[in-house]
């Protein structure tokens, strides 16, 4: 039994008890439910060894909404312990570990593979594309950042969570203040998710550089396929930072080095420095395709097309390069010359500017047009002025003078909620509603999904905009309770009435989707939202083959002018189509980089070293490997082309 | 496949053109993560505890030799390339094998300098100046390990499916990371090791 | 023979020998850390080009544009990454 001891929980509660048994139940109901209706060779074959870049985004998106699930129910845990003073049912150290855990899963689990759905679903298609640059490498990503994800979520029932914040600061996050191996987790599951977002960067750059439609100028190219590409160029600059920060940190706590340590020459805040030379551009990260979904959404439903596309670009590519100019704002009060804080100040403050005039960009988009408020279009225009009072203060927390004040307060809190939600979480659920029909063939039903937007919106204001107060009244973050005398009361209790709101909200949504699957309507057409760009002008849901013939381009707006212009997208004749093959190689590459994982985070060499050949040999295998992939014949396009209800041809 | 002829041979299909610019795609991320690196190290090269400074225990004649080897090796991969396109696979061959020999070279005189230091009671745990040291140059030395390795997957290949679109792609993207891996090593010559020996 | 030694890689093979020993002039002649640097960092920079153009054929593709501007931006970013840093942790330290 000895040598199980090491994978107990340090701190248990029933409440851990009984997400053990969950799992075991709802692991073990899985395995039955494939077996009982034969689905595993269906799983495998259509799925995990898939590479269509759509059913890649799908996964995606999957997982992302039940990792939104894990990470709220972590929410309403904190927002229930703070709602009122001396509150018992938390301890500090559960608390500490649910907030742990919140962060990160909401930031690398939720939002990031959030947009990477969007990502995939969408840049294909709004470029003209069969698929992405490397198939087979997108597969990867996904099931890399899928293992880190798990790997991240299994801590709190075996070995014990993190426990030192989503910015896991050394020296708490050394072994000697955080003994469990929580900590081990979170340098390990976030290195190997990060390692498939670096890819992705590296695909999605070079599908959108060489892989556009005959005619699709950089220029001409969709808002979110620019905001796709900013995004992929920021990742591939930021995320070999979070790599090395994150390797320092687990020989830190593995092997003993000194990086962070308090001895020996060691530097602490370097770890500071460096998760936040990462941690500034991972918002912008999460933020700009934000940007892009809803620069896709409002010329929709305003039926006008983007108004200032160039400034949009052009101040998005500013924003990449300066998102890298800005972290030492998050740590003004270590201990840096005022000289230095000033500098940093400044750029924080102008990196706003480019930010600003994106915002009068879509205003002047709605702006005489004739709008349609359907659900993304809700979400669209909450967003903006929602989102202007976040970088607003945010504006106010890079003086750095004044954020002596305000840092590690709810006020920080309310800020990066504050621009997350509406901007990023908005975003999504207003994508998901808009692609929905791109997706799956049916639309999400719009009245049950307004319902779920205003108690998002009322439930995120009253949420959180009571922090912005007690955090100028002194409430500092992370604190998991506070006394009646503190006067903190009844403000976080109206936060808890908030979180309440939009775990409702939450509800809705999931409501939506089964009521829409049992009685939506099927075959809406190639484009029930009367847009603009390319990504419609195929069916719904997308043949495999995305296009059936490749769409010329000779303006911004190919498919508007295809309805309403009488141009013609699509020329030529049906030609065979070449496609990639499925593998089960990067399942199974990714599978032992999850127990590679595993085994470090609790320092078993045999089986780490055993995983790690595994894992050469997967990459031998690839190496060798000769694939051709295959053709679709003119035939089959054709059979599908009609069974679709072929809009061409 | 469509072949197009008036290309050199790795660039010659669409697919290949693509692996191309992945691949420098990647290297841009490379830079990076070495640029992370040498960050750290800059900020921790002071930071030496009870530990040995650089001045200490660098010794300048096993630095040359690595440079000298990697330095060769990234030539002499070079001229495999050339020869590639010249479309001969013999001597391809036999540079890209002297480039493996010449970079197990390198690697064998890395470790024995690990060992040196090792004895002098500079290990990985020392300082967080020697713990900086050891990843950094670690992290290259790893480079050059699984590079070592894929350009022996990639000589089998060539040895057997000759110069084709794929192995003629393979190859020049190998000898892209071949190089990328000497740049990097010229940035560790210089401003670890000569700056750690010339610093008073 | 000849033909598989080309005169363009063989004089940057020696050009980069040359750099290699120019660097080497700071550890053998005592001279000002000043002098020393900028050296060291005009050596490296031209020989990190050298293997670039000479021998990574960086320049001969349509995407020579594409590869050089990730270069540059890779590079500059690197670069405020590691000065902003030393100014935060080193040169800007108060304690
Ligand atoms: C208008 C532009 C913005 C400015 C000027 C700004 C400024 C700041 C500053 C100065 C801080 C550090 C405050 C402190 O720690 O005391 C901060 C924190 C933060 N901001 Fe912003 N911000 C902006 C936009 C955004 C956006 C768009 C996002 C995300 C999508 C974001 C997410 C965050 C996060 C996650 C944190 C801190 C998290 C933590 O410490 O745990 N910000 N922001
Ligand atoms: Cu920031």
């Amino acid at each position: 039994m000895g040598y199980f001891a090491k994978f107990a929980v340090p701190h248990p509660s029933p409440a851990i008890y009984a997400s053990m048994i969950a799992i075991v139940v709802t692991v073990f109901l899985i395995i039955f439910g494939l077996t009982y209706f034969k689905k595993w060779i269906y799983l495998w074959s259509e799925w995990i060894t898939t590479v269509d870049h759509k059913k890649i985004g799908t996964m995606y998106l999957i997982a992302a909404l039940l990792m939104l699930f894990r990470g709220g129910v972590d929410a309403l845990m904190m927002r229930a312990q703070t709602a009122v003073p001396d509150n018992k049912l938390l301890d500090s150290q559960h608390y500490n570990e649910v907030f742990s855990a919140h962060g990160v899963i909401m930031i690398i689990f939720m939002a990031m593979p959030y947009i990477m759905a969007f990502m995939n679903i969408v840049v294909p298609l709004q470029i003209g594309a069969r698929d992405v640059a490397f198939p087979r490498l997108n597969a990867v990503s996904f099931w890399l950042f899928f293992m880190g994800a798990m790997l991240f979520n299994i801590s709190f029932v075996i070995g014990g969570s993190p426990d030192a914040g989503w910015t896991s600061y050394f020296p708490l996050a050394d072994n000697e203040f955080s003994p469990s191996v929580g900590t081990n987790y979170y340098m390990i599951a976030i290195q190997i998710a990060g390692i498939g977002t670096l890819m992705t960067g590296i695909n999605f750059i070079t599908t959108i550089l060489r892989m556009r439609a005959p005619g699709m100028t950089l220029m001409r190219m969709p808002m979110f396929t620019w905001s796709a590409f900013v995004t992929s160029i920021i990742i591939i600059f930021a995320f070999p930072v979070l790599t090395i920060a994150l390797l320092m940190g687990t020989m830190d706590r593995l092997f003993e080095t000194k990086f962070f340590a308090m001895t020996d020459g060691g530097m602490d805040m370097l770890w500071a420095n460096l998760f936040w030379v990462w941690g500034h551009p991972e918002v912008y990260i999460l933020i700009l395709p934000a940007f892009g979904i809803f620069s896709e959404i409002i010329p929709t439903f305003s039926r006008r097309n983007i108004y200032g596309y160039k400034s949009m670009v052009i101040s998005m590519v500013v924003i990449s390069l300066y998102s890298f100019f800005v972290w030492t704002h998050h740590f003004f009060t270590m201990g840096q010359t005022a000289y230095v804080n000033s500098i940093f100040s400044i750029t924080t403050m102008v990196i706003a500017v480019p930010t600003g005039i994106k915002i009068f960009n879509w205003l002047l988009t709605m702006w005489k047009g004739r709008i349609r408020f359907t659900v993304p279009m809700l979400y669209s225009i909450a967003f903006i002025p929602l989102f202007t009072i976040g970088g607003v203060t945010g504006v106010m927390l890079a003086m750095s003078a004044a954020d002596y004040q305000y840092h590690n307060t709810m006020f920080l809190v309310a800020h990066f909620h504050n621009v997350i939600i509406p901007g990023v979480a908005f975003a999504v659920l207003a994508g998901s509603t808009y692609y929905w029909p791109k997706i799956f063939g049916f639309m999400l039903n719009e009245r049950i999904g307004k319902w779920a937007f205003w108690f998002l919106t009322i439930g995120f204001s009253l949420a959180f905009f009571p922090m912005y107060i007690t955090g100028l009244d002194g409430q500092a973050r992370r604190m998991y309770t506070y006394s009646e005398a503190s006067g903190y009361g009844l403000l976080n209790f109206v936060s808890f009435i908030g979180a309440a709101f939009m775990a409702i909200s939450f509800v809705l949504i999931v409501y939506t989707i089964y009521y829409s699957i049992r009685h939506s309507p099927r075959h809406v057409g190639g484009d029930p939202w009367d847009a603009r760009s390319l990504e419609w002008a195929t069916h719904n849901p997308v043949p495999e083959y995305n296009f059936a013939i490749i769409p010329q381009v000779d303006s911004r707006e190919p498919f508007w002018d295809a309805k309403y212009k009488r141009y013609e997208l699509f020329k030529g004749d049906y030609k065979k189509i070449h496609m990639p093959n499925n593998s089960g190689v990067p399942f199974i590459m990714s599978a032992l980089f999850f127990v590679f994982g595993f085994a470090l985070v609790f320092s078993m060499w045999i089986l780490a070293v055993i995983s790690l050949i595994g894992i050469f040999i997967c990459m031998a295998h690839r190496s060798f490997e000769i694939d051709h992939g295959h053709y679709i014949s003119v035939e089959e396009i054709k059979e599908t082309e009609v069974k679709m209800g072929g809009n061409h041809k | 496949m469509k072949v197009d002829h008036s290309q050199p041979l790795e660039y010659s299909t669409e697919q290949n053109r693509l692996n191309i610019l992945g691949f420098w795609v990647f290297l841009g991320a490379e830079i990076m993560l070495f640029g992370t690196l040498f960050t750290s190290y800059f900020t921790l090269v002071d930071r030496t505890g009870d530990g040995p400074t650089g001045a200490e225990i660098f010794e300048i004649f096993p630095v040359l030799m690595e440079t000298f080897l990697l330095l060769t090796s990234s030539f002499v991969i070079g001229l495999g390339i050339h020869a590639m396109r010249l479309g001969k696979k013999k001597a391809m061959l036999t540079f890209f094998v002297i480039t493996l020999l010449l970079g197990l070279g390198f690697l064998g005189f890395e470790i024995d300098e690990f060992m040196v230091y090792y004895h002098e009671g500079a290990t990985l745990q020392t300082s967080a100046f020697t713990s900086m040291l050891f990843t950094t140059l670690g992290t290259h030395g790893a480079h050059v390990t699984l590079g070592f390795f894929w350009g022996l997957f990639i000589i089998i290949q060539v040895a057997k499916r000759g110069i084709t679109p794929a192995t003629a792609n393979k190859s020049f993207i190998f000898s892209l990371y071949w190089h990328f891996l000497d740049v990097v090593w010229i940035f560790i010559f210089t401003f670890i090791y000569l700056e750690g020996m010339t610093r008073v | 023979m000849r033909e598989l030694f080309p005169a363009k890689q063989v004089w940057g093979f020696v050009l980069s020998l040359a750099l290699t020993a120019a660097a080497l002039l700071v550890y053998f002649f005592n001279m000002s850390r000043a002098t020393g640097m900028t050296i060291f960092i005009v050596t490296a920079f031209i020989q990190a080009f050298v293997q670039l153009v000479v021998f990574m054929h960086a320049r001969e593709t349509d995407d020579s544009k594409s590869i050089f501007a990730t270069l540059y931006y890779a590079i500059f970013i690197a670069l405020i990454t590691v000065f902003g840093t030393l100014l935060c942790m080193i040169w800007g330290w108060k304690y």
